[in-house]
């Protein structure tokens, strides 16, 4: 049983290709590390196979429904993180979970219940009442996550949950999602560039690169005796020299001000 | 000009060109152009009329028409410029906070924030335009030296009331940001309702002349408008040929306006580096916050739409300025209606406050999706419907206009007796029968034009120029066809025709809203591709 399936998914912006016939099987259970260079397509495949993009061509079914026919059936059973979140900054953190709680359907007194109990789960309960514009970038990837799982989705799309947290952030969601998986409640499909962190804990990877799908197996047949990141760096490119240039910055020197510095002064 | 604050005035102009042959950027153009078109002939008829004015004013030199076109023409003009400014008037301006981080002085990014805010605004045209009528009306009248004094009075009367909006929006937003504040107020205004209800119940003091009598130090209030002030004072003495004794007050003025303009930096200044102010959500210990005691999967919509609006600062002040507005009205307007002219003539001010509480919070309906920012993912990603989504909205704005409109009816109630039931009626009817037309229209140039827009009401456009235009239309066809059963009342003096044609107007409008809202929630679900990226801020 596949919980997303594309077949020939494309999407062009203004005539050019950001994915092209992507052809993704992912397994129900799997934790699936969804992984391209900065520009790949990664954020394009998720905001099709969530409904924020509409695609060029091709098709998705995902948990087993067609997307573009069943799309509020999936939306109800899949939870997000996108990129850049979906937060509605002046709600105060339980409120924004018991609303998003009640957007999926569920009855104000579970909303209520279950975003205490989220509250705690991700150690917000001190910070419930702030409004989640002055929370702090690693609180509102928790309360994201949060968000995402209030409703118990099927299937989880993480766009870059690791990014801009710290360490000790990333290791209790990395616990929390495992534990999850575990459990056999939930497929997660998540990109990300921390490739150490990936390889921890996703069994299922693809690749994508330029828009197409590179690779696709479990870790063991991607990485295929090495490590995760040599077989990204295989298929994103070899390690690039250091930028030539910035010439002014080799050394300790006066500022403009004083020495006449930038371009005109080095002339 | 530092070269930093040349390049800060170039990033201006660069991003106001990439906006305008970005997406979208040519119906923006040209909206532009067509609010400057309209604001050039409107502002001619008017300069003329206060050209006129001027020119008698100055052969007469002293009496009844200098005090006219002294007094009445720049408070007037004041009154107008400043509620303008306050309310509809959505220039765009600098935001210092972005700015503190460069090494230029912050008093000077401001400054050129305020000036090429104005540079771009219909509305300063408009005036700039008010104020060149009364040169040249002066100017024909008696030419000579003393018209550069004049000038000079003119472009400081514009500095001043351009400085004292800007100290308003800067105070009100410190002051509407308060939690204290505005709870303090909101007991006020249930405070006020109870005493209007038994003032006018009670037969108590009936009318702003009583009140005058009991409070005579009202006309010192007159300072509080210094910039008319400072001007009508010397204009006086300009128009009976006493150009020394004007300088006085020219000085006044000039010293005024610098400290008004040094206080409302500070206070800008001080807000940019006081960063987010980690206010609670409040309602609940636990900030779960207030819930709508409705069930459904319109509920969580309702009550996000109904607390985003609260907390919003154009909200807040909706609720302090519409009963300003009001209470001057019922002060300065109202008296003068004479008892012949009727009582549906004696009712227009609570009807005019009935339409003026939809205008004021035209933004919300204009930009219904504007301060979503990344929110708006979570009305794709959730399984709602989007005709759900701008119901709500809609619902929400509507129980906000509401309750704008019960405070600014409160000071009409309280300056004159008890209005008849049919006019009670009618501004109810007209109020909820204006609703469903503003808002389908409003619904589709929401979808079809949005802006992020940021949660203040000083920085930032909230609307984009056009959709500021077809809110104009938009306001001037259903206030044009709400205003029919008005005539069609007085001509054949039957005031109950106006609730009966509104209530009527309004059903109308409800089933025409029914209709357009599924095609405008698919509408919304078919853009969102185009919707998101500006939304959400990444274009912004």
């Amino acid at each position: 049983m596949l919980a997303i399936e594309t077949s020939g998914l494309t999407r062009l912006f203004d005539g050019k290709a950001a994915v092209e016939a992507l052809e993704l099987r992912v397994p129900t259970g799997a934790f699936y590390g969804f992984l391209g260079p900065n520009g790949a397509g990664k954020s394009t495949t998720i905001k099709m196979l969530t409904g924020l993009l509409r695609p060029s061509a091709g098709s998705a079914r995902v948990l087993g429904l067609d997307l573009a026919r069943r799309a509020l059936a999936v939306k109800a059973r899949v939870g997000v993180v996108p990129d850049g979140l979906a937060l509605f900054e002046r709600l105060s953190g339980a409120e924004m979970l018991r609303i998003h709680g009640q957007l999926y359907g569920l009855d104000r007194a579970t909303a209520g219940r279950r975003a205490a109990e989220m509250l705690e789960a991700l150690e917000l309960v001190a910070d419930a009442g702030r409004l989640v514009q002055d929370y702090s970038h690693g609180m509102k990837k928790k309360l994201a996550l949060g968000c995402a799982l209030i409703h118990g989705p099927e299937l989880l799309f993480l766009d870059e949950p690791f990014e801009g947290i710290d360490a000790v952030a990333v290791a209790g969601i990395r616990r929390m999602l495992q534990d999850l998986v575990a459990r056999g409640a939930l497929t997660v499909f998540l990109t990300s560039h921390v490739l150490e962190v990936v390889e921890r804990i996703v069994s299922h990877v693809g690749i994508i690169h330029r828009g197409r799908l590179a690779r696709q197996g479990t870790l063991e047949e991607v990485c295929a005796g090495g490590t995760l990141e040599e077989a990204f760096i295989h298929v994103a490119g070899e390690e690039r020299a250091p930028p030539r240039g910035l010439s002014w910055l080799a050394g300790a020197r006066p500022g403009p001000a004083a020495g006449g510095g930038g371009p005109e002064g080095e002339r | 000009m530092s070269s930093a604050l040349l390049a800060v005035a170039e990033l201006r102009g660069r991003l106001l060109w990439r906006r305008l042959t970005g997406r979208g950027g040519i119906g923006e153009g040209v909206a532009r152009v067509a609010l400057f078109l309209l604001a050039l002939p409107l502002g001619a008829a008017f300069a003329t009329a206060l050209g006129v004015g001027t020119w008698q004013a100055v052969r007469a030199g002293r009496g009844l028409r200098v005090e006219v076109a002294a007094a009445a023409v720049f408070f007037g003009l004041w009154q107008t410029w400043t509620a303008v400014s306050l309310t509809v008037n959505d220039r765009e301006g600098l935001d210092l906070a972005r700015f503190l981080v460069y090494p230029v002085r912050p008093g000077r990014i401001y400054a050129v924030g305020l000036a090429s805010g104005l540079a771009g605004d219909p509305i300063a045209a408009f005036w700039a335009l008010l104020l060149s009528g009364i040169l040249a009306g002066a100017a024909l009248a008696r030419p000579g030296a003393w018209l550069l004094v004049l000038a000079v009075a003119l472009v400081l009367f514009a500095v001043a009331t351009v400085l004292y909006v800007a100290l308003l929006q800067e105070a009100l937003s410190v002051v509407l940001a308060s939690r204290w504040v505005r709870e303090w107020a909101m007991v006020l205004s249930v405070l006020l309702a109870v005493g209007a209800v038994v003032a006018v119940v009670g037969g108590a003091p009936r009318s702003w002349r009583q009140l005058q009598a009991v409070a005579p130090a009202l006309s010192v209030a007159q300072w509080l408008a210094w910039p008319a002030a400072f001007t009508a004072a010397a204009v006086r003495r300009l128009y009976a040929g006493d150009a020394v004794g004007a300088w006085p007050w020219l000085a006044g003025q000039a010293l005024a306006s610098a400290s008004a303009g040094r206080l409302a930096f500070a206070v800008a200044l001080r807000q940019s580096q006081g960063g987010g102010g980690g206010e609670a959500a409040g309602g609940h210990a636990r900030g779960t916050g207030w819930r709508l005691p409705v069930a459904g999967p319109i509920a969580g919509l309702l009550e996000k739409e109904g607390k985003y609006l609260l907390r919003h600062p154009l909200a807040r002040m909706a609720a302090v300025v519409v009963p300003l507005v009001s209470g001057l009205v019922a002060w300065k307007v109202a008296p003068l209606v004479p008892p012949e002219a009727g009582d549906v003539v004696r009712a227009l001010p609570l009807f005019g406050v009935a339409a003026y509480s939809h205008v004021f919070v035209q933004a919300f309906w204009l930009n219904a999706l504007g301060w979503e920012r990344g929110g708006a993912r979570l009305l794709f990603l959730a399984p709602l419907d989007g005709a759900d989504v701008l119901a709500a909205k809609n619902l929400a704005l509507y129980g906000l206009t509401l309750g704008v409109f019960g405070l600014g009816a409160i000071p009409i109630l309280v300056a004159g007796a008890l209005p008849p039931p049919w006019a009670l009626a009618g501004a109810l009817a007209l109020h909820a029968g204006m609703a469903p037309w503003l808002h389908a229209a409003g619904n589709a140039v929401s979808v079809l034009n949005p802006k992020a827009a940021s949660f203040a009401v000083q920085r930032h456009a909230s609307v984009p120029a056009l959709s500021g235009l077809a809110g104009l239309a938009i306001v001037s066809v259903v206030t044009g066809a709400f205003a029919l059963p008005v005539l069609l009342a007085l001509r054949l003096e039957a005031p109950w025709l106006l609730p009966a044609g509104w209530a009527a107007m309004g059903l109308a409008g409800g089933w025409a809203y029914r209709r357009a809202l599924r095609a405008q929630g698919r509408l919304l679900e078919a853009r969102r591709d185009a919707l998101l990226p500006v939304v959400c801020g990444d274009e912004a």
